[in-house]
């Protein structure tokens, strides 16, 4: 096979040479900037396919042409192309500037590829070259703030998370807001995987099994015109990952190796006060419990200090005041009855609880070919600890991308990535027992030690605040995800025809995710059942089979272009879990030592049929026009409302080429393009239509079923229809820019809608009502200076978005629709409160108006807002107001939806020193602060812990003018409420990213024998500004922040080399 | 060429023919529900899932029961937060701590009963048979679904039957239904309509863990009793009093390990908790009744007995044999106020790492079974019916119980009466869910031990009584969320 193989490749390679070896040409392509030479460019013969080399490491090429009329085209990616005559020249240089503006840039799109010049659709592409140095495992990470109308949020700063993407806004409310995924050309899967989610409450990233490394480009689609032809799941965007490709010439090794640690939070995060004003606090608590029922100041102080030697005295402290009253500062001193006397010794929590993160990454590439064959490999490891001591994510990935050119007509490739990561996870919500950081900040106080002062033994009660001693209990619980992925893609290609082109590919994706979960027998989990273990194997599995025909010919001055596609998809999840209690050892952590044991097996799945079809005209590069149809089928929905047609039309106008302009020098490019079409989006559950009774229970040992749903037959694909005008231009041969408008209005969109409880469920299924989105997309790039190798870019985007729900349709039987009440998903604490309301956004916080602390009482004040008045009742800013929020009406408080979002970056390089800059910013809009509810409690949870900022801004009777209520003993629920009290200005500005790279001279790079050499520094979220100080201003989709892991500063040490 | 376009149209063609095969997928665990109960069998399996559901934490397997415990009067808190203390204090309002789960499980276990019985009806009518036991055992437990129910959100029948009840569903319903509240009284009428109609259907012998004919029959003594139909509520214990061949009393010398085992001589209706089935582990009724770090750090200390429970409990000389059922408290080694009744008896230890007995001799000490009728409550029920009329049959009722602490004098003709009763109930019952539902359907007034952990309580007043708005529940807002009708029916003063 070998042998034959490259006797063909030789064969072909001989009649190459032999067919166009008539002139040979010599000469070196080098950047116009600073003279060096550009390896990897491309140099071919114009109007000969085929007929191309590239250019050496030192930028020189030899190259065959047949003629002296021959034209040579110089290309390279982000550099403006040239074109040569041949004439007697035997020697041919030739300078290539870089092209800020990218213009004839060809990227990936919908089944294919398009020049960026002539799209008619809007799409985005990042170049990994400007965001491979980040110390990110996975890819999403490094979009924030690059793209505009692209919303990439990370609720959680935990290795391994699992970051959300909004591509223009949010059109479902449903589950199904994440884009599609696309690799190399195949929907793949996406998002949170595995169980762990059940379990540890921490999420499983599948997109974590793809290096970033072997990413080429990513571009995003965001209108109609370019993702209707994904059709039913394209309504939310598509994002298209094109990995790596070897290029013709001589093998390349690229190696780097990179180091970054996180040694600090990048903000504030509800920082607590002192030992002596969290002591001095809950004896006022106390003390207020008391007096406030009527007891004398004698016997508050007796009672306070009572409670405070119950709660302290075991872990080694005593409590006394001088006076009784309310403000006194109380003396903690040590027990003397035990080991150690910890007087003046409190325990940091934060020391033992978290650490210095650690993120390495180590790539191996080698790539190159002929023109015939390339191919492109990787090997990377990568591995990342986390600042909470139990967060590890490590993974091993290898790919082999193939091409190969058999004969004249066909063409073969095949991807082929293999990946193993390894994660453990820690809980990521307001978990009182396992969530270290809610843990640092709420509840375990310094007094608190992990050991006991008497006997020095492990500290095993629960503390107080229901904080566990995760010291000792650490030692006893044990969590892994293993996701082993293997995607697999193969396609041919014959070109049959001048222009007809068949395609079929055939990709299969499996990942499986094994889940391992133990708590022994000295756990508090394990307890009462001796020691737990699960395993878990979830199995996803992805089939696509895709074909396609594509004919392409120009006529004249016009240009056409058809494709037609059939596809099938076909997603099975086949799900195992073992479980077994009452272990055998306290040493292994396996299901087979077991006193009793319990698996469960099943699968569910679900699939699709689509044929598709695309027409693309244009007349004289000048004028395009293309449109698109697609019909998807899906198993997701009933046989009467299962199949969908979608389409798009859309054409652009490059106006620069008109006659009309061509005075107009100073503008070198302006193209107006406009869209418009439909897409779907499918309901997120497999079987929302049917209805089904369930197995999944037991009972006496035996069978147990259960009705498990309340189907609704005519379940309907959600349906947006969006528009989208965009001019593009080009200044003074530096400045390029878009600006963008769109309009997507989503119908029929599916929500689990509450339903009366008498039903047997809480909520069903429906499509309920229409959305808009609407904004506006800017980008401006400039080339300030190239002069004397002195090169400084700058470039800025800015999305301004608005999403608002537009219509609830009205229930059967009722005369107007409900208003839908609900509640933040993230985290699953129902930290903030949303109300979908005709006309308002889709992100509105709900909640009691606070209107601030009672100078008089230090009570909390709300606004009635049109509830029935009472006797109790003042006015409090000129509007009536009540102390107690059961009396108040509740209103839309907020909006989650900033005013704008996007990025600025700016590039300075100089020789081989480069700087380069990213900020990442949020204006406007609310953040909603689900966790300061538990730090700055008004008395309700006693035995926890309160932020600095509650000692400094509480009321008290010597400070009557405190932001913050007084501390009240009578278990005030107030903080609980979800009310204006907890919201906050969103706006933040952050340096995202800080590059600082040096290519070491080729002088001395060449001693060690290689080409390049690079070393660098990165350095992520160093800077943070925003109005809200109390923690991380860079939060989730929904603007909220609760207790999830805060991101950390990182600093990245990183080599470079190819060879 | 020629062979590539055949091979392309061949396969679309074939797609498109297995189109409509490739595009019905179901979970392989599932199944469609039309078509899911075809036999007996099939039928039994579905009970079984109501039997399983029934022992949701929202429901026997701790809410419920917690919830007659924590506000009957019997209980104590010693230091709140740990965890259910709102139904102590009150603290219950539309939007918070409103224990809409009771709403939502107990009709969610109303649907699945609804649903099995819509099914037999259809196989019924098609002519098949052999569903006799189901059908009884769905209706039974449907009345029994509702008379809980009606007893959270309805004020007592003997209080005011024409206020409101709760909606009362006998169908699967559409997710647009928007059913309102029927009346005490109607809830009631249906409660009886489903005994009723289900006694002929059961099985008249023991069938543990499921309910048979005399667990119905149990059911409707408890039933007849809050209604105050008293000649019923004692026809129907002694019905299942009579039944001496598969059920009686523990003995002295058993009371205390008959928690240790399971399906007792006097277990009438006990719904089976099997580990890595329903346990509830950490979350179980045991461990809310535990003395604080018992089994688990997870064991708060949530309830303990109230300081008057316990003197009651102590008369006569700390001989009564219930005393062995209880242990320690965190405040004194001699204060007996936790319970382990469902932790399946008295652990070695007083620690974390205490092994409990359980009742089924695995090492799971939570997956305790929930005995939701003992044959003690028959004889108590059947004293409290004859005394008006037989105080004679009445005495002999009381006293199978009350030789439980043998220094106690024997009741007598003359000095039997009501509270000696309540007060046995009480004892005999302590932890297993009828204190306030007793107090309640008696009118008594309930004074709360609030210094027993020197609590300020300012959702509630020391000692309450039937009058007070609170003793029923609220419509939750999600319910009326959804249900908009039903916010004009919500419970007054909510």
């Amino acid at each position: 096979m070998n042998r034959k193989f490259t006797l063909i490749m030789l064969g072909f390679l001989l009649l190459a040479m032999v067919t166009y070896a008539q002139k040979s040409i010599k000469g070196k392509v080098t950047d116009a900037a600073n003279g060096t030479g550009i390896p990897g460019a491309g140099v071919s013969v114009k109007g000969q396919t085929g007929n191309a080399v590239v250019t050496n490491s030192d930028g020189s090429f030899t190259i065959n042409v047949p003629s002296n009329n021959s034209v040579l085209v110089f290309t390279y990616i982000g550099y403006s192309s040239k074109e040569v005559m041949v004439g007697g020249q035997s020697t041919i240089n030739a300078s290539l500037s870089s092209s800020n503006q990218q213009l004839d840039e060809v990227m990936v799109v919908a089944y294919g590829t398009a020049k960026r010049s002539t799209y008619t659709g809007a799409a985005a592409t990042i170049n990994t070259e400007k965001t491979k140095e980040m110390p990110v495992t996975t890819f999403q990470n490094a979009l924030v703030g690059r793209v505009s109308g692209v919303q990439v949020t990370n609720a959680s700063g935990q290795a391994g998370a699992t970051p959300s993407i909004r591509v223009r806004g949010t059109g479902s409310i449903n589950a199904s807001n994440e884009p599609l995924y696309v690799i190399d050309g195949v929907p793949v899967i996406s998002g949170n995987a595995g169980q762990m989610s059940d379990y540890t409450l921490a999420t499983v990233n599948v997109m974590n099994t793809i290096n970033p490394a072997d990413i080429e480009t990513i571009t995003i689609l965001k209108d109609a015109a370019a993702s209707s032809l994904y059709g039913s799941r394209a309504a939310n965007g598509v994002i298209l990952i094109t990995t790596k490709k070897g290029k013709a010439g001589e093998p390349k090794i690229e190696f780097r190796t990179s180091l970054g640690l996180t040694p600090s939070w990048a903000t504030d995060n509800y920082e607590p006060a002192g030992v002596q004003e969290q002591v001095d606090m809950l004896y006022r608590i106390f003390h207020d419990y008391r007096t406030s029922n009527g007891y004398t100041e004698t016997v508050a102080n007796t009672y306070a200090l009572t409670q405070l030697n119950n709660k302290f005295n075991r872990h080694g402290y005593k409590f006394s005041t001088d006076g009784t009253g309310l403000a006194e500062q109380v003396l903690i001193k040590g027990m003397t009855d035990g080991l150690e006397n910890r007087e003046g010794r409190y325990f940091d929590w934060n020391d033992a609880l978290f650490r210095t993160a650690q993120y390495q990454t180590n790539d191996l590439a080698v790539s190159g070919g002929t023109e015939t064959t390339k191919f492109y490999s990787s090997f990377s490891y990568t591995k990342d600890q986390g600042r909470v001591n139990i967060n590890d994510f490590d993974r091993f990935s290898g790919r082999i991308n193939l091409s190969q050119k058999i004969g004249k007509f066909l063409e073969a490739g095949t991807n082929v990535s293999f990946t193993r990561s390894s994660q453990t996870g820690f809980n990521d919500t307001r978990n009182t027992g396992a969530n270290y950081f809610m843990q640092t900040r709420n509840l375990l106080w310094p007094l608190y030690w992990p050991t006991d002062y008497k006997t020095g033994q492990p500290f095993t009660a629960r503390y107080g605040s229901l904080a566990q001693n995760n010291v000792y209990y650490d030692q006893q619980w044990d969590n892994q995800t293993i996701t082993k992925r293997i995607i697999a893609n193969q396609y041919l290609q014959a070109n049959i025809l001048d222009g007809l082109a068949l395609k079929t590919v055939l990709s299969y994706d499996n990942s499986q995710i094994t889940d391992h979960v133990y708590y022994s027998a000295l756990h508090y989990n394990g307890q009462v059942n001796s020691g737990s273990v699960n395993e878990m194997m979830t199995n996803y599995n992805k089939l696509v089979s895709s074909n396609t025909a594509n004919y392409s010919k120009q006529f004249g001055l016009n240009g056409l272009s058809f494709l037609v596609g059939f596809e099938t998809e076909k997603n099975l999840t086949d799900y195992q879990r073992a479980t077994g209690v009452d272990l055998g050892n306290s040493e292994l952590q396996s299901v087979s030592t077991a006193g009793t044991v319990s698996s469960n097996a099943y699968n569910w799945g679900n699939s699709m049929v689509s044929m598709l079809s695309r027409l693309e005209y244009n007349h004289n590069q000048r004028y395009f026009f293309s449109a698109s149809v697609r019909r998807d089928g899906s198993s997701k929905l009933s046989p009467s409302t299962r199949w969908g047609t979608f389409w798009s039309v859309a054409g652009s106008w490059k106006i620069n080429d008109e006659n009309f302009m061509k005075d107009l020098t100073v503008v070198d490019n302006l193209r107006l393009r406009a869209s418009y079409g439909t897409n779907g989006t499918l309901p997120g559950s497999d079987f929302g239509w049917r209805e089904l009774t369930s197995y999944a229970i037991k009972y006496f040992g035996q069978p147990a079923g259960l009705l498990s749903t309340l189907s609704n037959p005519g379940l309907n694909w959600e349906s947006s229809y969006s528009a989208n005008i965009a001019l593009e231009f080009g200044l003074f041969k530096r400045f390029t820019g878009t600006v963008e408008f769109f309009n997507r209005d989503t119908k029929n969109l599916l929500l689990g809608v509450p339903i009366s409880m008498t039903t047997g469920f809480g909520s069903t299924l429906r499509n309920i009502g229409e959305v808009n989105n609407r904004g506006i997309e800017l980008e401006l790039n400039a080339n300030i200076l190239n002069k004397n190798g002195f090169k400084w870019d700058a470039g800025i985007n800015a999305s301004f978005i608005k999403s608002k729900v537009m219509k609830l349709y009205v229930p059967e039987g009722a005369t107007k629709s409900n208003d839908i009440i609900w509640n933040d998903p993230t985290g699953g604490d129902a930290r903030a409160q949303f109300l979908y309301q005709e006309g308002k956004s889709m992100l509105s916080f709900y909640g009691f108006e606070w209107g601030g602390v009672q100078q008089t009482t230090g009570k909390n004040i709300y606004y009635k807002n049109g509830a029935d008045a009472d006797a109790k009742d003042f006015m409090h800013n000129g509007r009536l107001a009540t102390n107690d929020f059961n009396k108040a009406n509740r209103v839309i408080i907020g909006d989650g939806t900033p005013d704008a979002y996007g990025g600025f970056n700016t590039d300075l390089s100089y020789k081989g020193l480069s700087l380069g800059l990213v900020f990442n910013y949020k204006i406007g809009g609310d953040i909603y602060d689900g966790a300061y509810k538990d730090v700055a409690d008004d008395g309700y949870y006693w035995e926890r812990i309160r932020a600095q900022s509650v000692y400094d801004n509480m009321w008290t009777p010597e400070n009557t003018s405190g932001t913050l209520p007084k501390l009240d003993g009578n278990d005030l629920t107030d903080p609980m409420q979800h009310s204006s009290r907890q919201l906050h200005n969103a706006s933040f500005l952050r340096l995202k990213n800080v590059l600082l790279a040096y290519n070491l001279p080729k002088k001395i790079v060449a001693k060690i024998g290689a080409a390049n050499a690079r070393v660098y520094f990165n350095g992520t979220n160093l800077l943070t500004f925003s109005k809200y100080k109390e923690a991380d201003p860079e939060v989730g989709n929904y603007s909220t922040r609760g207790w999830e892991t805060p991101f950390g500063k990182t600093y990245t040490f990183g080599l470079d080399f190819s060879f | 060429m020629k062979n590539i376009k055949l091979i392309l149209a061949t396969v679309l063609l074939l797609s498109t023919v297995a189109c409509k095969k490739f595009l019905d997928v179901t979970p392989s665990n599932s199944a469609d529900a039309n078509k899911a109960v075809q036999t007996p069998r099939d039928a039994q399996i579905i009970i079984n899932g109501i039997m399983n559901q029934m022992t949701d934490a929202s429901y026997y397997g701790r809410n419920f029961i917690m919830y007659a415990d924590a506000k009957g009067g019997d209980m104590a808190v010693f230091s709140m937060g740990r965890g259910l203390d709102a139904l102590y204090t009150f603290n219950h309002s539309v939007n918070n701590n409103n224990y809409s789960g009771f709403w939502s499980q107990i009709y969610f276990c109303i649907l699945e009963t609804n649903y099995l019985l819509e099914q037999i009806a259809k196989l019924e009518a098609a002519g098949a048979t052999g569903f006799n036991i189901s059908k009884g055992q769905a209706l039974t437990a449907r009345a029994l679904m509702y008379f809980d129910l009606v007893r959270l959100y309805g004020k007592p029948y003997t209080q005011d039957k024409t206020s409101y009840g709760v909606p009362i569903v006998l169908t699967r319903l559409g997710f647009d239904a928007k059913p309102l509240r029927a009346s005490v009284d109607d809830v009631y009428k249906q409660i009886v309509k489903d005994l009723t109609d289900a006694a002929p259907l059961l099985p008249k012998t023991r069938s543990d863990g499921y309910i048979n004919y005399y667990a119905n029959k149990a059911i409707a003594a408890r039933v007849y009793l809050n209604m105050d139909d008293k000649p019923a509520a004692l026809t129907a214990a002694k019905e299942v009093i009579a039944a001496t061949g598969i059920y009686s009393l523990y003995t002295n010398a058993n009371w205390v390990n008959s928690w240790s085992s399971q399906f007792g001589s006097e277990s009438i209706f006990e719904l089976k908790v099997n580990p890595l089935e329903n346990d509830l582990g950490t979350g179980s009724l045991g461990v809310y009744q535990r003395n604080k770090g018992v089994g688990t750090t997870s064991a708060l200390g949530f309830f303990y007995a109230s300081t008057g429970f316990l003197s009651t409990l102590n008369a006569g000389g700390n001989t009564d044999i219930r005393r062995g059922i209880m242990a320690r408290d965190e405040t004194s080694a001699s204060r007996l106020g936790s319970c382990y009744k469902y932790s399946g008896g008295i652990p070695d230890g007083n620690s974390s790492s205490s092994k409990m007995p359980g009742d089924k001799s695995t090492n799971n000490n939570t997956a305790v079974n929930i005995k939701v009728i003992r044959l003690s409550e028959m004889y108590l029920i059947a004293a409290e019916a004859a005394l008006p009329t037989d105080a004679l049959a009445a005495v002999g009722y009381l006293n199978a119980i009350r030789g439980r602490n043998p220094s106690l004098l024997p009741a007598t003709v003359a000095t039997i009466n009501a509270d000696m009763i309540l007060e046995e109930r009480s004892k005999e019952l302590y932890g297993e869910g009828h204190r306030f539902f007793d107090m309640m359907r008696l009118n008594k007034s309930i004074t709360y031990n609030d210094e027993f952990g020197g609590l300020t309580v300012s959702q509630r007043t020391k000692t309450i009584d039937r009058t007070f708005y609170k003793t029923i529940l609220p419509i939750s807002q999600g319910e009326i969320n959804a249900n908009p009708g039903i916010k004009a029916q919500q419970n007054p003063q909510y």
